[in-house]
């Protein structure tokens, strides 16, 4: 029988939940990486029935409606419910057809025409077709700044015509290459056309029908969620094996803040799946794995997990040689074997290494010690008696508001004292924090971001986009200018080559510039029971259930 | 004389309840937050992507546009007229929230407060009545434990081994009464404890005094003089104990409900605490003071039965 050990572990993501720059919170997800449990080895026959139960660690944002939704584990729900035009691939982040059967681009991306699947229904009965479409990516657009994601994914949205029944057309004012990607997520997904008569408010509280696997039967936020499958449900993208009804009967969502309560209801088998936000840690994989339980894992890809710049007035962030200085001094390696475990990835970028066009910039990130010293040396600060760094009389304190604070934030305050710079965990309510990120009032603020495509480091730091303090105090105005202009080419062309180039430009123009550093990639780790068979993550790290089966 | 008691009670209850939606709303609203911000961000909107019009539309349509005075009159009238008001991050009225989350709350309160008193005047009538030495200052010196330990540290204790080793009862959720179980051992120990250490006391004092040993003299047995004779006497500080643990009994909940993973009154005030969800924590608070207002009310209606002489005595002020 297993112990889990007794522990209040940190709940970082908290302060994602209610952040201005709510970018910080998003976590979307995709394209290859590990998953040391994989169930494609499983052999044995599926067997029909049962209720998955599965538990997260929270819902703060309380909506489950797919078009609005940033929360990560409420789009790991909405993927059951509902369906998008397109799907990707897991292993290669190549986009496969779903609802759409087939697709044409033009050169400059700013027209796309989908051929859409016949024979889909709604969840209602309503038929799925072009207008249905057309419907759910106006509304989808109307909602305007309430779909953090849609904001970006239909940057530059125009109009969609209706063909005819099963031709859509989708027309943008200005390039968007990432939209092709941007039909496979969640925030995309169609719904019936009768769900946008709804108040947004009551699309988000439950009120929303789509034409996937399962239905929504009830949700109240941060309680529970409870799905009951579709027996005539008929088409899944081609990554599902199973291509007919789900297996299971239904899906029982808890919300178990407690990570120590969370594991131990699985090893004690009372929920079948415990999903956490934090990786679960070396400690509790053993335990849990001793207990016959199985940890798959997915990197999110993305926006790494990085620290934003507040470059604004005199702050001692302004001085590029500072902001060099504190590029150098972190030791990334360190952090990923000591805050998670001994093989943890380490970061390379500002976007995770599973992100389409991620390049390695390992070389731009080297911990140097000696380096930051002598850039800080260089830059006047010198050091004083207590070992930190001082200029004109002022210490070098850099100012980091956190909602909580654990391991990670104070290994990272200490390697930085090493070069001599006081690194201040601010510790604040959800509330001050969104007060005090708007305000501009820190050094550095955490960030992360999830989607499968680079263009996703847009919708936190390109200016041309958002007004987010993430993208107005991390750059100056040469530097937001090479930025925009890097993410519209990225945006520009269809062309895989061109694509990386800029992409490739941005990432290092992000670390040289000091408008960003990255501290570690961030893994999604999930608990398996061993009664659970044909566990899989979408290309975004979120739940699949179409060919999950429970041992009876 | 009965009659003038309880005016002079109720008109307290009712300044205390005045006094304490007046210093939230003071306090609330001296936070440095902006509530249309809090609210946008909590629809995961961004501010600086909202036109100064449409501020203006939600701020005249929370009634923030009007001076300090005009809104702590309106929101006090719409207060006693039971209209807390809607939501700042959740976007339902307040009513509906505090609905769905108090029945979870109320039975556990109850049944925590009812193990409270079975233990705390268990523990104490035993220590009292024990006449082997070792039993007896064992169960004096229990409550002292229990008022040690912390809660949330006995509420994990609790779950790993009667949840995950036994297996007897649910470590998380809200689903029948076994799911009671455990939280409401963990919301009983302390006030069980403060409870049996108070009792003890008074009961120890009582049987010292000289109409004791009248009982004693007239051969009445040893149950029936602690039970009717001292008890009686002796229960009155309990009471006023009692009276201050229930009210407390929310303060409790925010724990257990946190531990226990819980959707009730207490969980919903830590959120919207960090949320600064300001309708909410005020209507939590007024409910709050309304509890302890009213518990207090209801035993200072009790004492009188109990103690005569508490009316006939000194006027109440």
């Amino acid at each position: 029988m297993s112990f889990t050990p007794l522990r209040l572990k940190r709940r970082w993501a908290l302060a994602a939940s209610v952040v201005t720059i709510a970018a910080l919170t998003v976590l979307t997800g995709c394209s290859g990486s590990s998953s040391d449990a994989s169930s494609t080895g499983d052999t044995a026959t599926p067997v029909a029935g049962g209720t998955l139960k599965l538990a997260f660690w929270d819902d703060q944002q309380g909506c489950i409606d797919p078009n609005q939704v940033y929360w990560i584990e409420s789009r790991s729900i909405d993927r059951q419910i509902a369906d998008s035009l397109t799907d990707q691939d897991p292993d290669t982040g190549k986009i496969v057809p779903w609802l759409a059967t087939s697709w044409t681009t033009n050169d400059n991306a700013t027209q796309f025409t989908f051929t859409l699947r016949d024979g889909v229904t709604f969840s209602d009965g309503e038929k799925f077709d072009a207008t249905a479409v057309k419907t759910a990516l106006d509304a989808t657009y109307a909602l305007g700044a309430k779909s953090l994601l849609g904001v970006s994914y239909l940057a530059g949205y125009d109009s969609t015509t209706v063909i005819d029944p099963t031709h859509v057309q989708v027309n943008f004012k200005t390039p968007n290459a990432a939209f092709l990607q941007a039909t496979s997520t969640t925030t995309l997904a169609i719904l019936a056309p009768k769900t946008y008569q709804e108040t947004p408010e009551a699309r988000c509280a439950g009120a929303i029908i789509g034409s996937g696997a399962f239905t929504l039967d009830n949700y109240t936020a941060a309680t529970s969620a409870h799905l009951t499958k579709r027996a005539d449900y008929a088409w899944p993208s081609s990554l599902v094996k199973n291509q007919g009804a789900a297996y299971l009967d239904a899906i029982d969502v808890t919300y178990i803040k407690e990570d120590s309560v969370r594991n131990g209801e699985l090893s004690s088998g009372q929920i079948d799946i415990a999903w956490p936000r934090l990786p679960i840690s070396d400690a509790d994989q053993q335990v849990l794995k001793a207990a016959g339980d199985t940890i798959e894992t997915r990197a999110l890809p993305g926006i790494s997990y990085v620290l934003t710049s507040n470059i604004t007035g005199n702050k001692p962030l302004s001085d590029p040689l500072v902001r060099q200085a504190l590029q150098k001094a972190i030791d990334r390696p360190t952090y990923a074997s000591t805050v998670f475990w001994a093989d943890y990835p380490v970061v390379k970028s500002p976007v995770e290494s599973t992100t389409p066009f991620a390049t390695d910039e390992s070389s731009l990130l080297a911990f140097d010690l000696d380096g930051a010293k002598a850039l800080l040396d260089q830059a006047g600060w010198a050091v004083g008696p207590d070992g930190y760094r001082y200029k004109n009389g002022q210490k070098l304190t850099l100012d980091e508001p956190l909602t909580t604070s654990g391991a990670g934030d104070q290994l990272l305050q200490d390697q930085l004292k090493q070069a001599g710079i006081d690194l201040t965990l601010d510790v604040v309510t959800t509330a001050q924090y969104t007060q005090k990120t708007a305000a501009g009032d820190y050094d550095l603020v955490g960030t992360y971001y999830t989607r499968a495509d680079p263009s996703v480091l847009g919708s936190v730091f390109d200016q041309a986009l958002t007004k987010a303090p993430t993208a107005v105090n991390s750059q100056d105005a040469a530097t937001a200018q090479a930025i925009s202009a890097d993410f519209a080419k990225g945006l520009q062309t269809t062309d895989d080559t061109q694509r990386a180039a800029a992409y490739a430009d941005l990432q290092k123009t992000l670390i040289t510039a000091g408008v960003t550093f990255p501290l570690y990639e961030r893994l999604q780790v999930s608990a398996i029971s061993p009664k659970v068979h044909g566990f899989a993550f979408t290309s975004e790290a979120f739940l699949r259930a179409n060919d999950i089966w429970l041992e009876q | 004389m009965y009659a003038r008691y309880v005016s002079g009670r109720v008109l307290q209850a009712v300044l205390v309840l005045w006094a304490a939606y007046t210093v939230t709303f003071i306090v609330l609203y001296l936070l440095p937050s902006d509530p249309v911000q809090l609210l946008l961000a909590a629809g995961n909107v961004d501010v600086t992507q909202v036109s100064p019009d449409q501020l203006a539309s939600l701020k005249h349509q929370y009634g923030l546009d009007q001076p300090v005075y005009v809104q702590y009159f309106t929101q006090l009238f719409n207060f006693v007229t039971g209209n807390f008001g809607e939501s700042i991050s959740k976007n339902v009225p307040v009513t509906q929230l505090l609905g769905q989350r108090l029945p979870s709350t109320l039975a556990l309160g109850a049944s925590a407060v009812a193990l409270a008193i079975v233990l705390g005047v268990g523990t104490a009538s035993l220590a009292v009545f024990a006449r082997v030495k070792w039993l007896k200052v064992a169960l004096s010196r229990l409550p002292s434990i229990g008022v040690s330990l912390p809660p949330f540290f006995v509420g994990l204790l609790l779950i790993q081994v009667f949840a995950f080793q036994l297996r007897w009862f649910p470590a998380t959720g809200d689903k029948g009464p076994q799911s009671l179980v455990l939280p409401s051992i963990m919301m009983a120990i302390p006030t069980a404890a403060l409870l049996a250490q108070v009792l003890t006391r008074s009961l120890e004092d009582a049987l010292d005094e000289p109409y004791v040993v009248t009982a004693r003299a007239k051969g009445l047995s040893r149950s029936v003089i602690q039970w009717k004779h001292a008890f009686r006497n002796a229960a009155l500080p309990a009471l006023t104990l009692l009276g201050l643990l229930l009210g407390a009994t929310l303060t409790e909940a925010v724990v257990a409900e946190t531990v226990f993973t819980r959707n009730g009154i207490g969980e919903l005030a830590q959120e919207s605490v960090l949320a600064q969800d300001i309708p909410v924590v005020q209507a939590i608070v007024v409910m709050a003071a309304a509890l302890f207002v009213v518990v207090n009310l209801v035993i200072d209606l009790i004492y009188p039965l109990l103690d005569p002489r508490i009316v006939h005595g000194q006027r109440v002020t």
